[in-house]
């Protein structure tokens, strides 16, 4: 580190920590420091799906995620990498009518902000998923403007655009806590040492519960492992990312040519932090896939990996100011969904280091919905994987 | 529109007399020549089968309506549908090979295609058009019932029926143990006192679970599609080596092979569709090939001395030496017709003129289940790879987990004593003592400093890398140059190791190039981490064994 103190430091070399450290330099913050114990894309961020979509149950994440495509649309013009943001859509898939009906309920609101998805026949859903197994569904909705994009571009050029405006990114570099005096943060202790700032921000993605509670905060994120698979390429024949809420399945085609996806798989509990891969999944994965796409059985799987969701107990993001210490800022508990709400959840997590005003609504995202007697706002209760 | 001749059926692979016994696919088209069945992925290159093994990505045909099968993994059936993929109008002469002409350079898709931003719509539809290897599988009628899944359990599992295999059977059978040995080669194999799961590939390892009788499980897929699972109280693994590529102008050419291949091209001794061979390689390997290829060798040269039989042979045959060489190009496009070498040290240049070069400069250890199974590994030069850390009776730093011959590191005059070593320890203890034996130290290795000459040598055409994915040198040297460094970030960077191969082939390529490009020992740059499955495993092997893993709590 080049540095004794720095205006901000920012744990985590992922999407979220570039991204608000790339956002605090443009603001002109002052110096910035980010530092990562393990190598760039080693987390969430190199390990996900890449999917992108806007079909929500609350509003604030809607919103968040429209202003996210937005981004994403712009992302190669000024970045200067291709993250291949295909809009191919979002395909949520019902296998009742209980399912169609909430498919519906959600596709309400997505409507009323704006959004132009449809409701669609099994016939509708057989057209956008060739060679689906008939009577698998009854059903789904989908949003042409959803998609998929290639995760890794995306880091190297925030990456690139931070360090060239000065970030300072030290890989290799663990965050271990805070010092602070009177609810106020002083500095952050690291591997290298300790390094004296007013601002920390928690963008440790699935280790974010670890580094708040090293902080001396009681948060009830909670990491979770998910595993997904690639299978091997062919000429792609599928366009929308395919979603059945019912098991998590998910799975997309990218441009390369390879199925992506996964499917939920209860983990037991606290075992440890490693990224093994189960037969239980890949068995399971395969099995789900097949039984709704046939004409994949002869098709290989490539390769499985496995990461880590960072959740919280209502399916929303933590964003802002910690009420407990001044000084340390949440962008923290994205669960499934991080990458693609990168590029604008991070404009108000630099908003709250700047001390600035954010458009968010307060209560929903806010790290205080969590303190002893309050309740939760919201809950998003559409997640995957 | 009718279906433009080179396109149509390759045909069932059957002779005049009818198809041979137990013939690959692969084998039964190398009868009418060198087989150039594909184009590569983005510049449809001419490539031919490199490995033979069900490895590289040089020999995918459309086989039965399924595509990227392995023309080297398939015995020849009566009534087989096999169609070349990826090439319009056929892989001798594709259209789209233009692609390779127009871009001499590559195709930055990591930061090209951006601009304007209207044509992004544009640019994905073709770019999508042209991805992937071959067309999705055929739609089917209804849901497809898989084959039945192949359920074993058993005492010790042998991982391969090779030499070291053999012994290691052998031996337990000696010690009262009957062992399951499970082995990939296509031919029948047999084994008195063993039970033998045979044409199956162990593609997953997982790291035992210490509870229960039976703590390891395996899971792999016989070549009909038929998912297998294996659970055991011990494993050997002895799943033998495998040779290794090289980097070099013209290095994914047809005709440039791995000596593995030239040994199972035509395994019976018939002639093989090449006759003037380079082999490369200036040890105990290389003089095997000598002995396989005889008077078709043109030239045998090295990256370092040339052992004395590899001479003695050689001047036998009448075949001039190069020791001490680089492999600077293979020219020539959809067939290798001469090799340029160049005297190391020197400015010296030599063409021979050939049809073949055959790699057999470097044997790495077949060892990705040791990485899955969570086996503490060392890095260890010659040859340049990672090999496990062994106790003098084989046992890993897993419990119950042993290795045998050449996936051990153990030398090859050693294959037999290794086998019957791991299987006493496999067959009496439970292994679950810390391996100490000491490494021996990293002596230096010929290709120390290899890749450092060649990177100063002018370049006129690609240099591929990462066949499978067609990545270029010069992406790589982007990415360090860009300041991205390690393995694990230059592979996510570039996507070298990412294709069909799964990195078998270009990584350890790539470690010794980043070496250099990044000035830290190979070791340093980094550490493969071989995610499962070992190799594709269709969807339909692995979904026949869902319900037996159904309700098992993952750790
Ligand atoms: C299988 C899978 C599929 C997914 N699919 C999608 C998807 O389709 N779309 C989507 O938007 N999201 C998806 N996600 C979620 C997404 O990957 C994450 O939400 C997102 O990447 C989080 O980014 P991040 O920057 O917060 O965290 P990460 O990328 O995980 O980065 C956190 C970094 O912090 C570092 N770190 C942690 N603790 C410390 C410490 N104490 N000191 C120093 N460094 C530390 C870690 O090394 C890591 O590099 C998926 C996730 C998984 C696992
Ligand atoms: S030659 Fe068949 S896979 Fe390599």
């Amino acid at each position: 580190m080049r540095r004794d103190t720095y205006r901000a430091v920012v744990v985590g070399a992922g999407i979220v920590g570039l991204f608000t450290a790339y956002r605090l330099a443009r603001a002109g913050a002052g110096p910035v420091l980010v530092v990562d114990r393990g190598f760039l894309s080693g987390g969430g961020s190199g390990r996900n799906g890449g999917g992108v979509r806007q079909q929500w149950e609350t509003r604030a994440t809607i919103r968040l995620a429209r202003e996210a495509v937005a981004d994403w649309k712009r992302f190669g013009a000024e970045f200067g990498y291709n993250v291949w943001f295909r809009q191919g859509g979002y395909l949520f898939l019902a296998e009742s009518g209980a399912e169609l009906e909430r498919l519906r309920r959600v596709h309400d609101v997505v409507r009323s902000e704006g959004l132009g998805s449809t409701m669609l026949s099994e016939d509708g859903v057989a057209r956008r998923v060739p060679g689906i197994a008939p009577g698998a569904t009854v059903g789904g909705s989908f949003l042409a403007t959803d998609g998929t994009l290639y995760p890794f571009p995306a880091v190297w050029g925030v990456y690139d655009a931070a360090r060239s405006l000065g970030v300072e990114v030290a890989l290799g570099v663990e965050a271990r806590g805070v010092v602070a005096r009177d609810g106020v943060l002083q500095a952050v202790v690291t591997s290298a040492g300790t390094v004296r700032a007013p601002t920390v921000v928690n963008a440790a993605g699935g280790w974010s519960g670890e580094f708040s509670r090293a902080a001396g905060l009681d948060v009830p994120n909670v990491a979770s492992r998910h595993e997904i698979l690639a299978t091997e390429p062919v000429r792609p024949f599928l366009d929308p990312m395919v979603v059945r809420a019912s098991d998590g399945l998910y799975f997309s085609q990218t441009m390369r040519g390879e199925l992506v996806g996964g499917v939920t798989v209860p983990h037991a509990p606290g075992t440890g932090r490693g990224v093994p891969s189960s037969p239980r999944f890949l068995t399971g994965m395969a099995r789900a896939l097949v039984g709704l796409v046939p004409r994949l059985a002869g098709l290989g799987v490539l390769r499985a990996w496995t990461g880590y969701y960072d959740d919280t107990p209502d399916g929303l993001p933590v964003i802002g100011d910690d009420p407990r210490l001044r000084g340390f800022v949440h962008a923290d508990g994205f669960g499934g969904h991080g990458f693609m709400l990168a590029p604008a959840a991070t404009r108000r997590v630099a908003a709250a280091v700047l001390g600035e005003r954010s458009d968010l609504d307060p209560a929903e995202f806010s790290p205080a919905r969590f303190l002893p007697g309050r309740t939760a706002p919201a809950a998003e209760r559409l997640q995957l994987g | 529109m009718v279906d433009p001749p080179a396109r149509s059926p390759l045909g069932s692979g059957t002779g005049p007399g009818g198809p041979a016994a137990a013939e690959t696919l692969l084998q039964s088209l190398a009868r009418r020549g060198f087989p150039n069945v594909v184009r590569s992925v983005r510049y449809h290159r001419p490539r031919g089968p490199f490995c033979g093994l069900g490895h590289c990505a040089g020999c995918l045909v459309r086989l039965n309506g399924r595509p990227n099968a392995r023309a080297c993994r398939h015995l020849v059936e009566a009534g087989d549908r096999v169609r070349t993929e990826n090439a319009w109008p056929g892989p001798r002469f594709d259209l789209l090979g233009a692609l390779d002409l127009l871009f001499p350079r590559g195709l930055d898709t990591l930061h090209g295609f951006r601009r304007p931003a209207w044509a992004t719509r544009t640019y994905h539809r073709v770019v999508r058009r042209l991805a992937g290897y071959g067309a999705a599988p055929d739609p089917v009628a209804g849901a497809v019932p898989g084959p039945a899944p192949r359920g074993e359990a058993t005492d010790v599992v042998v991982v391969g029926a090779g030499a070291s295999g053999r012994a290691a059977a052998a031996s337990l059978v000696g010690h009262g143990v009957r062992p399951l040995v499970v082995d990939r080669s296509l031919g029948p194999v047999d084994l008195a006192g063993a039970d033998v799961v045979s044409r199956t590939t162990v593609t997953f390892l997982p790291p035992p679970r210490p509870d229960g009788p039976r703590p390891f499980v395996l899971l792999g897929f016989e070549e009909s599609g038929r998912g297998v699972s294996i659970r055991a109280r011990a494993v050997v693994l002895a799943t033998g080596g495998y040779d290794a590529s090289l980097v070099f102008e013209g290095s994914d050419r047809p005709g440039v092979i791995a000596a593995d291949l030239a040994f199972r091209l035509a395994p019976d001794g018939e002639q093989l569709p090449f006759a003037r061979a380079l082999v490369f390689g200036g040890g105990s390997r290389a003089r095997a090939v000598l002995d396989r290829l005889g008077p078709s060798v043109a030239a045998l040269a090295a990256p370092g001395d040339i052992g004395p039989d590899v001479v003695r042979r050689a001047s036998e045959l009448g075949v001039p030496l190069y020791p001490r060489s680089l492999l600077v190009r293979a020219r020539g496009r959809s067939r290798v017709r001469s090799a340029d070498l160049r005297a190391r040290g020197r400015t010296t240049r030599y063409s021979v003129r050939c049809d073949a070069i055959v790699l057999a400069h470097r044997r790495l250890p077949n060892s990705p289940l040791l990485f899955q199974a969570g086996a503490r590994m060392t890095w260890r030069s010659p040859p340049g790879a990672y090999f496990p850390e062994t106790g003098p009776d084989g046992a890993t730093s897993v419990p119950g987990l042993f290795v045998a011959g050449s996936a051990g590191g153990f030398a090859e005059d050693d294959r037999r004593v290794s086998g019957e070593r791991a299987a006493r320890g496999a067959a009496t203890g439970e292994g679950a003592r810390e391996p100490g034996a000491p490494v021996p130290p990293a002596a230096p290795s010929e290709l120390d400093g290899y890749y450092r000459e060649l990177l100063a040598e002018r370049r006129t055409g690609k240099w591929v890398v990462c066949p499978c994915e067609d990545i270029l040198l010069e992406e790589v040297e982007a990415a360090s140059r860009a300041g991205f460094r390690g393995i694990e970030v230059v592979k996510r960077y570039t996507g070298l190791g990412t294709g069909l191969c799964q990195g078998r082939y270009c990584l350890p390529d790539a470690l010794l190039l980043l070496s250099h490009l990044e000035g830290r020992p190979a070791n340093e740059v980094g550490y493969i981490t071989q995610r499962p499955p070992l190799v594709p495993t269709p969807l339909t092997a692995l979904a026949a064994l869902a319900n037996e893993f159904g309700e098992e709590a993952v750790a």
